[in-house]
C-alpha cells in the first residue's frame, strides 16, 4: 500500500510537465480538463489514504522506499497521520481553486504558464509534507517557494513584480538560513534521514547544535509561515498575486512550508523543549495581535486578508506551541478550517475584482445586490474567521482558548479573544463597505461571477458550516491521527524505522 | 422518550423565559404581516432570521451544558447583525457597531467558559458551583466579569450599551422591538441571574459593583433620553436605562431584590415591544419619527394612542401598572438594606438613583406622549384619513397593553405566583401594597374627577390671540410649538452641557473610544511598515537575534 505514497508528487509534477509542454499545441479545453483531472484524482487520493490510513494500516504509518533503499541510506516518503492530514487540507482546497481558476485566469494571458506554475507548487508542497528526508524537504521547499515567486509576479505590473521581488529576497534569506541549519545537522548527526536524525539526536547527550539550529529553522521556517516579526513579505506579496494564488499563498503554502515544517522538525526530530514551546506561543500570539490591529487600518480588501492571515497563523502556532493535546488539536483544526475559510474569503476578493475590477473597499458598495452567491459565502466566511458559532473557525478558537487556559496561560487566552474581536470588528468592516450600503451608479450592471468560480465558492463555505462537525467521534480520527504523531515526539523515529525494516 | 438531560434542563427559572419568548415571537410575526420594509424581496430572509432567532433563543435559555448555550448565544448576534440588516441606508453602519460590541462580548462568554471548564471540569451547569474569590484578580473573578460583560453586552447595560440606540434608530421596527427590546435583555438577564444564582457564589464586592453599575446606567441613560428628538433613539435610551433597574435588583443579591430585578426584566420587555410597536405604527402612518414634526395623532390613531399610553404609564413606573410594581420591589430592598450598615451608603445612593431615574422617565414621557399624540397637529394634510393603522399592526400593541394592565393588578396572583416566586423562592414583602384595592381606589377618584368636571360645567379657560415678535404679527395658527423645545433647557444647564457636548461627541461610548486606541497602534504600525525591502530585513534578522539570545543563553 505504500507505493501510493509518492503519487502526490508524482501527478502534480507530471501534470506540470505535460500542460507546459502541450498546452501550446492544445487549445484551453485540454488545459482545463487535464488540470481538474489531475486535481481530482490527487483530491480522491488524498481522501483514500487518510480512511485507508486509519482502517487498514496498524501503526498508522506508510514508509515508500525510494529505489528500495532502506533508510538511513536511501529517500523515504512517510505517509503518517499529520502527513495524511496535511494531504487532505492542500488536496481539498487545491482542487477548489483549480476549478475557480478555470474562469478567474480569463482575466490574464497564458493559462498554460499559469497551471504549469501552480502544479509544480503544488508538487513542492505535497514533497514537503510526504517527504522524510530533511534535504529532499528543502528541495521541494525550494521548488514551491520558487513557483510561488513567479505566481506572485503572474499579473507582471510594477506592483507585481515589486511584490515578488521582496519575497524572493525574503524567501531566499530564510531558505539560506534553513539551508545552513541543515548542514550544521547534518554535520553534528552524519545523517539527512529525519528518522534517523531523530533517532541519533536521542543518543547523543550534549546536544550543543540544538540550539544554533533551531534559531535558524525559526527564523527559516517563521519566515515562511510569516509569523511577526518575519512576516513583512507577505501583505506586499500574496494581495499582488492572482486571487486563486492568494488562496492557495495564504490557504496552505504558509502552513505546508512554515508550520508543518516547523512542527514536524521541533516535536518530532529535535522533541519538544518547553523553550521552543514558549518560542513558539510568544511568536504567535504576538503574531496574532499585531497583524489584526494593521488588518484593522487597511482599505486594500485583498491586502487586508493577507493581514489576517498573519494573525491567523498566530493562533495555529499558538495552539500547537502549548504542545497539549488540546492545544494540539485546536492548532490543527484552526490550520484546516483557516485554509478553507481564508481561502474563500481570497477567493471572494477574486470575485469582487473580477466583477468591478476593484480592490479598494472605499470604491465598493452595495455589491449584495448585484452579488449575492458573493455576498453570502463571504458572510459566512467572515463570520467563520471571526469566531462566530456555529461556524467552523469558533470550535478552534474555543479549543485553542481552552488549551491555554489549561496550561495556565491566561494572558494569551486573553490574547487570543482580543484578536477574535479585532477580527470580527475588520470582517465587519469589509461586510459593510464591500456589500452592505447603497449600491453605486457605476456598479449598476456588475454581474455575479461565472458557474465555476460560485461553485467552488460555495462548497467552501458549505465546508465552513459544517466543518464544525470535524469533533464528532466519529470523523475526530481525521484530527486525532494528526495529534497523535506530533505528540508521539521522537518516538517518530522508532515508528518510520521499524516500519521502514518490515 | 428522550432523554434531554446533560444537555437541556427545564426549571422554574427558564420555564416562563421560554413562554415570554414564544409570545413575543408570534407578537412580531403578527405584527410583520403588514409592516412595510425599506428593501423589497427581504421577506423570506426576514421570516427565516426570526424563527431562527426564535429557535436559538429558547435553546440557549434550555441549556444545561456552558457549550451549546456559548453557540446558541453567538449565534443569536449573528441574527441580530442580519437582521438590522434589513433596515434602511444607513442601517449597515449600527449593525457593524452592534455586532461588534455584541459578537466581542461573546469572545468574553468563551473566555469566562473556558476559565470555568478550567476550575471545575465540567460543563454542565447544574454541576457547577464556584466561590468567588475575594482577590481582585483571580481566575473565579475573572470568569464572572468576562459573563458579566457578555450579560451585559446584550442586555445593554452601561458601558457596553451604546448599540442599542444607534440600532434602535436604524433597524426596522419589528427588529427592534423583537430583539433589544425585549428578547436580548430576557437572554442577557437570564444569564446574568443564572450565573449570579446557580453557578457562582457572590461576594459583597460584586454585588456592590453590580448595584453601583446599575444605579449609573439607570441616570445617565435617562439623562441621554431625555434630550432625544427621534422617538426611536429616545426608546433606545430608556432601553439601555431600564437595564439598570435589572441589574441593580440583582445586585441587591437577596431574594426580594433579585425576584424584582426578574420582574422587572419580564415587565420591560412587555412595555418596551409595546413602544416599539406603537413607534413603528406612528412611522408607518406619518413616515417620521421626528418628535418635532409630529403631533396630534390621539384622535386618528386611537388604539395605538392607548396602547402606547399604558406602556408609558407602565415604564414610568406610575401605579397600578407592572412597572411600579417591579421596581417597588427593587426599591422595598434597598430601603432595607439601608438599614445594614456596611450597606447603607452605596443603597442609599441607589435607591436615590433608581427613584430619580424613575421620575425622569415620567418626564421623558410626558414629553413623549404630548408630542406625539397630543400637542397641536404638525401637518393637516397627512393626518386626515382618521382611519389607524392595519389590524395586524395595533393588535400587538394592545395585547402587549392588556398584560401591562394585568400584570400591574394582579401581579402578586399571577405572574409573581406563576413566574417569579418558583425561581426565587419564598420573599417577604416589607411594604403594604394592594393593587386591586389601589386601582379601585384610583378608578373611583378619576370618576369622581370627571363627575366634578363635568357636573360644575368647568371649561378650560385659555386665551388664544395673534404674537407680536420681531415687529410682526404672527397668526397663532401657523404657529406650532412642539413638545421637544420644553426639554432643551437641560441641554443648556452648567455643567450638564459639556457632559451632553461630549457624549454627542461619542466621548463616553466605549466603541468609538475602542476604534480611536486600536487606530492610533494601527498608525504606528504602519508607520514601521514602510515598504522598503531593506528595513524588512532588518527585522528578520534583529527577530532572529533575539531568538539566538533567548536560545543560547
Amino acid at each position: 500500500m505504500a507505493n501510493i505514497v509518492p503519487f502526490f508528487t508524482i501527478i502534480p509534477l507530471f501534470t506540470a510537465f505535460a500542460i507546459s509542454l502541450l498546452g501550446r499545441i492544445f487549445k484551453n479545453a485540454f488545459i482545463h480538463t487535464l488540470s481538474i483531472v489531475s486535481q481530482f484524482i490527487l483530491l480522491v487520493l488524498s481522501l483514500l489514504s487518510s480512511v485507508l490510513l486509519h482502517r487498514f494500516v496498524d501503526g498508522k504509518i506508510l514508509v515508500y522506499k525510494i529505489g528500495g533503499w532502506i533508510p538511513p541510506f536511501g529517500i523515504c516518503m512517510v505517509l503518517d497521520g499529520l502527513s495524511s492530514f496535511m494531504l487532505v487540507t492542500v488536496n481539498l482546497l487545491a482542487f477548489f481553486v483549480a476549478i475557480y481558476s478555470l474562469n478567474y485566469m480569463n482575466k490574464y494571458t497564458d493559462k498554460p504558464k499559469f497551471f504549469t506554475l501552480f502544479f509544480l507548487m503544488l508538487t513542492g508542497m505535497n514533497g514537503v509534507i510526504v517527504t522524510g528526508d530533511l534535504f529532499n524537504l528543502y528541495v521541494f521547499l525550494e521548488i514551491a517557494s520558487i513557483a510561488g515567486y513567479a505566481l506572485v509576479a503572474f499579473g507582471t505590473e510594477a506592483e507585481e513584480l515589486e511584490a515578488s521581488f521582496k519575497y524572493a529576497v525574503m524567501g531566499s534569506v530564510a531558505s539560506a538560513f534553513i539551508f545552513i541549519g541543515i548542514a550544521f545537522l547534518y554535520g553534528f548527526v552524519s545523517t539527512l534521514n529525519m528518522a534517523d536524525m531523530a533517532r541519533i539526536l536521542g543518543t547523543k547527550t550534549n546536544q550543543w547544535v540544538l540550539p544554533f539550529v533551531s534559531a535558524l529553522f525559526f527564523m527559516g521556517f517563521g519566515l515562511k509561515a510569516a509569523l511577526v516579526p518575519f512576516h513583512a513579505w507577505l501583505p506586499d506579496a500574496h494581495p499582488s498575486a492572482p486571487a486563486s494564488i492568494s488562496a492557495m499563498l495564504s490557504g496552505v503554502l504558509i502552513k505546508a512550508l512554515g508550520i508543518y515544517a516547523l512542527a514536524r522538525i521541533l516535536f518530532n526530530i529535535f522533541g519538544i523543549l518547553p523553550v521552543y514551546s514558549k518560542i513558539l506561543m510568544f511568536l504567535g500570539a504576538l503574531s496574532m495581535l499585531v497583524a489584526v490591529v494593521l488588518a484593522l487600518s487597511q482599505w486594500d480588501l485583498k491586502r487586508l486578508l493577507a493581514y489576517h492571515s498573519i494573525s491567523q497563523i498566530g493562533y495555529i502556532a499558538l495552539g500547537i506551541g502549548l504542545g497539549t493535546p488540546l492545544g494540539i488539536l485546536g492548532g490543527l483544526y484552526h490550520l484546516f478550517n483557516h485554509s478553507i475559510f481564508k481561502s474563500l474569503l481570497f477567493l471572494n476578493s477574486g470575485a469582487i475584482d473580477y466583477a468591478i475590477n476593484s480592490r479598494d473597499l472605499k470604491d465598493m458598495s452595495g455589491l449584495r445586490e448585484r452579488m449575492p452567491i458573493t455576498y453570502h459565502t463571504n458572510l459566512i466566511a467572515s463570520m467563520s474567521i471571526a469566531g462566530i458559532p456555529p461556524f467552523n473557525g469558533f470550535f478552534s478558537k474555543l479549543i485553542i482558548i481552552i488549551a491555554c487556559i489549561q496550561s495556565g496561560y491566561i494572558t494569551y487566552a486573553i490574547a487570543a479573544v482580543v484578536g477574535s474581536l479585532l477580527t470580527l470588528a475588520s470582517f465587519m468592516k469589509v461586510q459593510k463597505f464591500a456589500f452592505l450600503g447603497e449600491l453605486k451608479e457605476k456598479y449598476r450592471d456588475a454581474k455575479e461571477v461565472p458557474l465555476a468560480m460560485q461553485l467552488s465558492m460555495v462548497v467552501l463555505s458549505i465546508i465552513c458550516i459544517t466543518g464544525g462537525l470535524l469533533l464528532l467521534p466519529s470523523l475526530r480520527y481525521f484530527l486525532d491521527n494528526a495529534v497523535n504523531v506530533l505528540l508521539d515526539g521522537s518516538n517518530y523515529a522508532n515508528r518510520v524505522l521499524e516500519t521502514a525494516l518490515k | 422518550m428522550i432523554n434531554f438531560y446533560p444537555w437541556f434542563r427545564l426549571d422554574s427559572l427558564n420555564a416562563f423565559i421560554v413562554l415570554a419568548i414564544g409570545l413575543f415571537s408570534l407578537l412580531v410575526i403578527v405584527y410583520s404581516a403588514r409592516f412595510r420594509f425599506i428593501r423589497r424581496r427581504i421577506a423570506l430572509q426576514y421570516y427565516i432570521c426570526i424563527i431562527l432567532t426564535a429557535l436559538a433563543s429558547i435553546i440557549t435559555v434550555l441549556a444545561n451544558n456552558l457549550i451549546l448555550l456559548l453557540v446558541c448565544w453567538g449565534f443569536l448576534g449573528l441574527t441580530l447583525y442580519l437582521l438590522i440588516n434589513l433596515g434602511d441606508v444607513g442601517s449597515e453602519t449600527a449593525a457593524k457597531k452592534t455586532f461588534i460590541i455584541v459578537g466581542g462580548s461573546d469572545a468574553f462568554l468563551l473566555l469566562g467558559i473556558a476559565i470555568i471548564y478550567h476550575l471545575t471540569d465540567s460543563l454542565q451547569m447544574d454541576q457547577i458551583k464556584i466561590y468567588l474569590d475575594a482577590r481582585p484578580l483571580s481566575l473565579s473573578v475573572i470568569a464572572y466579569l468576562c459573563i458579566a460583560v457578555a450579560c451585559f453586552a446584550k442586555a445593554g447595560a452601561m458601558p457596553f450599551h451604546s448599540w442599542i440606540p444607534d440600532c434602535a434608530e436604524s433597524a426596522p421596527v419589528p427588529v427592534v422591538a423583537y430583539l433589544p427590546a425585549s428578547l436580548d435583555k430576557l437572554l442577557g438577564i437570564y444569564l446574568l441571574v443564572r450565573f449570579s444564582l446557580d453557578l457562582f457564589v457572590m461576594n459583597e464586592a460584586m454585588n456592590t459593583l453590580l448595584m453601583v453599575i446599575g444605579a449609573f446606567t439607570i441616570v445617565a441613560a435617562v439623562m441621554m433620553a431625555l434630550i432625544q428628538h427621534n422617538i426611536k433613539r429616545l426608546l433606545g435610551y430608556h432601553a439601555v436605562s431600564q437595564v439598570g433597574y435589572m441589574v441593580l435588583g440583582i445586585g441587591t443579591g437577596s431574594p426580594l431584590g433579585i425576584a424584582g430585578g426578574i420582574f422587572h426584566m419580564l415587565n420591560h420587555a412587555i412595555y418596551k415591544s409595546c413602544l416599539f410597536l406603537t413607534v413603528g405604527n406612528i412611522e408607518a402612518k406619518t413616515g417620521t419619527v421626528d418628535l418635532a414634526r409630529l403631533g396630534g395623532l390621539a384622535k386618528s390613531m386611537p388604539f395605538t394612542y392607548i396602547s402606547c399610553l399604558v406602556a408609558s404609564l407602565s415604564i414610568s413606573g406610575v401605579p397600578p401598572f407592572n412597572g411600579f410594581f417591579s421596581k417597588w420591589m427593587i426599591y422595598q430592598e434597598l430601603i432595607q438594606k439601608i438599614n445594614i450598615r456596611q450597606w447603607s451608603v452605596v443603597s442609599l445612593a441607589c435607591l436615590v438613583a433608581a427613584m430619580f431615574g424613575s421620575g425622569l422617565t415620567l418626564a421623558s414621557f410626558m414629553k413623549l406622549m404630548h408630542a406625539t399624540f397630543l400637542g397641536q397637529r404638525a401637518n393637516k394634510s397627512t393626518s386626515q384619513q382618521s382611519k389607524d393603522v392595519a389590524w395586524t399592526m395595533w393588535l400587538p400593541c394592545i395585547i402587549l397593553a392588556v398584560i401591562c394592565i394585568i400584570f400591574g393588578i394582579f401581579a402578586s396572583q399571577i405572574p409573581l405566583r406563576y413566574f417569579i416566586l418558583p425561581a426565587i423562592g419564598k420573599i417577604d414583602f416589607i411594604g403594604i401594597w394592594y393593587p386591586g384595592l389601589s386601582t379601585l381606589l384610583i378608578i373611583v377618584g378619576l370618576l369622581v374627577g370627571i363627575i366634578i368636571f363635568k357636573f360644575k360645567d368647568i371649561k378650560p379657560i385659555w386665551r388664544q390671540d395673534k404674537s407680536f415678535t420681531g415687529a410682526e404679527t404672527q397668526d397663532y395658527k401657523l404657529q406650532r410649538i412642539s413638545g421637544t423645545d420644553f426639554y432643551n433647557t437641560i441641554k443648556e444647564l452648567g455643567v450638564l452641557k459639556t457632559i451632553y457636548k461630549k457624549a454627542e461627541a461619542g466621548t463616553f461610548d466605549i466603541y468609538e473610544q475602542g476604534k480611536t486606541l486600536i487606530f492610533t497602534i494601527g498608525r504606528i504600525f504602519q508607520y514601521l511598515h514602510n515598504g522598503v525591502l531593506p528595513t524588512y530585513l532588518v527585522w528578520g534578522l534583529l527577530g532572529m537575534l533575539g531568538l539566538f539570545l533567548v536560545l543560547l543563553r
